[in-house]
């Protein structure tokens, strides 16, 4: 027997209104947890995304010239490989770097157009054995000035700074949104509950009368569900407000050249945004389910 | 219609409500079940309308062996039972209409059918003037005719009420029981648990009487002692 889309959602929001402060508070702290996860996630792509190339223990970076003759190109290799001070290195082409490029300026795209992976330069991307700020710095001098060297740059404090502290950042945003992602599931099993409560004698009837189990719970597992969905849109729309007028701020031509990059393409976007979604359905059954198995069929 | 071969219920603490009771129920019989507050009767009830399973023995209804039921055909086999409560059970935020469609519409009947049995039923129960009323509006007497109409909009084959008349007065309970005799004539069976010695001793039908649990007498035109 097929429950009636009409009857559902009659059933469903009277529930809802019936507790409208409780479901008020279930709707919020599930936005707000969700904002906090998908706040830590857009701010590690976005930290991910400026700082890609610093990755690995990577502390400094040879810009070679896109005309730099193969002699030149191996008399640094040579020496990068002959010095003991240098545990790693890795050489990134021009058609990697422009790449790199296009994902940095994935929402820029009259920039894109105007290079091409020849006006590119490819670079030797640096690990030494000592991340010490003026061991690095002394390296790198070595190769700065030599033939088929365009620049040299090191990572400096700034950038580190800024890894440790999205690192922190991450931390309390994804303990935070965690914590409050178990209290919204509580919440949303206490509404639940509450709600089978109030409508004792409404269930005891449909089951005297030979309502199914699946009727009897649908209703109350859609209360649940439209309370995540509606957190999740709120959180939504708070990522898309922080991902527009604060990410873009950073990139923009006047903000810090340092964080030029710091921002997230679409597609990171919208995983979050599947994020949101899939973690508002979890959050909504896990609650649901053990309101409507331990309270509605005991 | 009705049949328990060696059924035994036990509660916590080794509270025996049913021991080893065996009879047989006809289609279209009307009994009464007799005895003492803690006699076994609303657990015998309870125990046709699968809201209890015993601890031993076989429970037939319609053919079917419903103490090993599946859970998921429950729901199947009570609409098949029309039941009835001493305390009414009814909705109070809901009309009179809108109690006995309930009945109809969570069991997934189309509006066509709700339309056409509500109207009818609350015709037989004598209703028909009071469907747009709320419950606290009527007396004892109309609610249990109420709770009468949403056991049976369905067309059960078995109707069940627990001390139904516990509540109302004599005169009201005789308009009661009148329904049920009207209900019963139909081919409806009727099992009914009561401690009204006037009823009984007037209406004459079969008799089983519980005492601790035991099934002490089983008599048909039977009176209450």
């Amino acid at each position: 027997m097929a429950i009636s889309p009409l009857y559902a959602l009659r059933e469903t929001g009277q529930n809802l209104w019936r507790n409208i402060l409780l479901t008020t508070a279930t709707i919020i702290t599930i936005g707000v947890s969700l904002l906090m996860f998908g706040s830590f996630r857009l701010f590690n792509d976005a930290v991910d995304n400026a700082t890609q190339r610093w990755e690995g223990g990577i502390e400094f970076v040879i810009w070679m010239n896109p005309e730099a003759s193969a002699e030149q190109d191996s008399a640094i290799l040579e020496a990068l490989v002959s010095s003991p001070q240098i545990r790693d290195h890795t050489y990134v082409d021009q058609l990697e770097t422009f790449e790199e490029f296009k994902e940095l300026f994935a929402d820029t795209p009259e920039m894109i157009e105007v290079v091409t992976p020849e006006a590119m330069p490819p670079s030797y991307r640096v690990v030494p054995l000592d991340p010490d700020a003026d061991v690095v710095e002394e390296l790198a001098n070595q190769f700065r000035g030599r033939p088929g060297v365009k620049e040299v740059v090191s990572a400096n404090e700034t950038i580190r700074s800024i890894q440790d502290l999205a690192d922190r950042a991450g931390i309390f945003l994804f303990a935070g949104s965690f914590v409050l992602l178990a209290a919204a599931t509580l919440l949303i099993l206490t509404n639940i509950v509450s709600a089978i409560r109030n409508r004792g004698r409404e269930i005891e009837i449909m089951k005297v009368v030979g309502a199914t189990n699946w009727f009897i719970r649908i209703p109350f597992m859609l209360e649940g569900l439209a309370q995540a969905m509606i957190g999740a849109a709120l959180s939504w729309g708070g990522l898309y407000a922080f991902d527009r007028f604060v990410l873009s701020e950073f990139s923009q031509p006047d903000g810090l050249e340092l964080l030029a990059g710091f921002q997230v393409s679409d597609e990171q976007f919208l995983t979050t945004t599947i994020w949101l979604l899939g973690i508002a359905i979890v959050v909504s059954v896990i609650g649901s389910l053990v309101a409507v198995t331990r309270y509605l069929d005991a | 219609m009705i049949k328990l071969e060696n059924v035994t219920k036990v509660y916590k603490g080794d509270n025996v409500a049913l021991r080893d009771a065996t009879l047989d129920i006809g289609k279209g019989e009307f009994v009464f079940l007799v005895g003492a507050s803690g006699s076994g009767k609303s657990t015998f009830i309870r125990l046709l309308n699968r809201e209890e399973v015993p601890e031993h023995g076989k429970i037939f209804v319609a053919g079917k062996d419903i103490a090993n039921l599946g859970t998921w055909k429950v729901p199947y086999l009570r609409r098949n039972i029309g039941y009835i409560f001493q305390d009414f059970k009814l909705l109070p935020n809901k009309t009179v209409a809108e109690n006995v469609a309930f009945a109809l519409e969570v069991i997934g009947k189309p509006r066509h059918v709700v339309k056409k049995q509500v109207p009818a039923i609350l015709e037989l129960v004598g209703l028909s003037q009071k469907m747009s009323n709320f419950p606290h509006e009527l007396s004892g007497g109309e609610q249990q005719r109420v709770s009468i109409a949403r056991a049976f909009v369905n067309r059960p084959l078995i109707l069940l009420a627990d001390e139904p008349t516990g509540n109302l007065d004599p005169q009201t309970s005789v308009g009661i029981m009148r329904l049920l005799d009207r209900i019963n004539r139909t081919g409806t069976t009727v099992v009914m648990a009561t401690h009204d010695r006037g009823i009984v001793d007037t209406m004459r039908r079969r008799v089983i009487e519980l005492d601790r649990g035991v099934i002490v007498r089983d008599q048909a035109r039977g009176v209450y002692e």
